[in-house]
């Protein structure tokens, strides 16, 4: 088994996880209008790419991506999240995105083995 | 209590029988772990129901506003939980979020994927709507080896 070294090898790095959901977003919705038969792929897109560019880190880290794709009707939305977890291994990543007619929302949480 | 049968865990009190066989002592050991297990397992249904009678206890009737909704949404997911380390999930770390959204005929979708052990990592979701709002609550249980 292998030993992990203490450091940002093993650490939860905010703007490395940012990248990806970024880009994850950006590949499988980009510039298309919200269409209400093709938002449930979407959504398992952005999820699924997520994660696999996140095992890909190779950090022994569970991972957590949840997605909400909203359309843009004028109407709000308000997350909130609580964890009980561990401070000094445990970190959580939220990205809001937008085009012209929908929102995205991506939230990824790390927990350390 | 926790700590205490992790201790026996780890110092292998386990009784041997009198063919003391390598495979013997390593079953009766995982049927020991996995016992303990059933016991303080992260249970969806029970979980679930939890969810459910405090989101309905904090907004039934309720109606959005965008300024209080925000801080509805933390102090629930706080209460969530609050609620569920009284349950007993002493080994599991909890991540709980709370959605509110304005019912206003809009189209939502919300999806997650985790990378976790299933065998003894799980979820547990509640959604509630009433005609001004909707409300999504999931909990997200990992087990800490």
């Amino acid at each position: 088994m292998e030993d992990y070294q203490t450091g940002e090898e093993t650490a939860f790095v905010v703007d490395e996880v940012s990248t990806i959901v970024k880009e994850a977003v950006e590949g499988a919705i980009g510039e298309n209008s919200y269409q209400q038969s093709r938002v449930k792929q979407w959504t398992n897109n952005v999820v699924e790419q997520c994660l696999s560019q996140l095992n890909k880190l190779g950090k022994p880290f569970k991972y957590i991506v949840t997605c909400i794709i909203m359309q843009k009707n004028g109407a709000g939305l308000q997350t909130a999240c609580s964890c009980f977890w561990d401070n000094t291994t445990d970190g959580s990543c939220t990205v809001r995105w937008e085009n012209k007619s929908m929102y995205c929302i991506v939230s990824v949480f790390g927990l350390a083995i | 209590m926790w700590n205490g049968l992790l201790d026996i865990v780890n110092k292998r009190q386990i009784p041997l029988s009198d063919k003391s066989e390598k495979n013997t002592e390593t079953s009766v050991e995982n049927r020991f772990i996995s016992c303990i297990f059933c016991v303080f397992r992260f249970r969806p249904a029970v979980v679930s129901s939890c969810i459910r009678e405090l989101v309905r206890e904090q907004l039934g009737g309720e109606s959005y506003d965008s300024e209080r909704s925000a801080e509805t949404a933390q102090t629930l997911s706080k209460r969530i939980t609050d609620r569920l380390k009284e349950l007993g999930l002493d080994r599991y770390k909890l991540v709980v979020q709370v959605v509110i959204g304005e019912q206003r005929g809009e189209g939502v979708q919300m999806a997650s994927r985790c990378f976790w052990d299933a065998d003894t990592d799980s979820c547990a979701k509640d959604v509630y709507m009433n005609d001004s709002l909707f409300c999504v609550a999931a909990v997200f249980g990992i087990y800490h080896y």
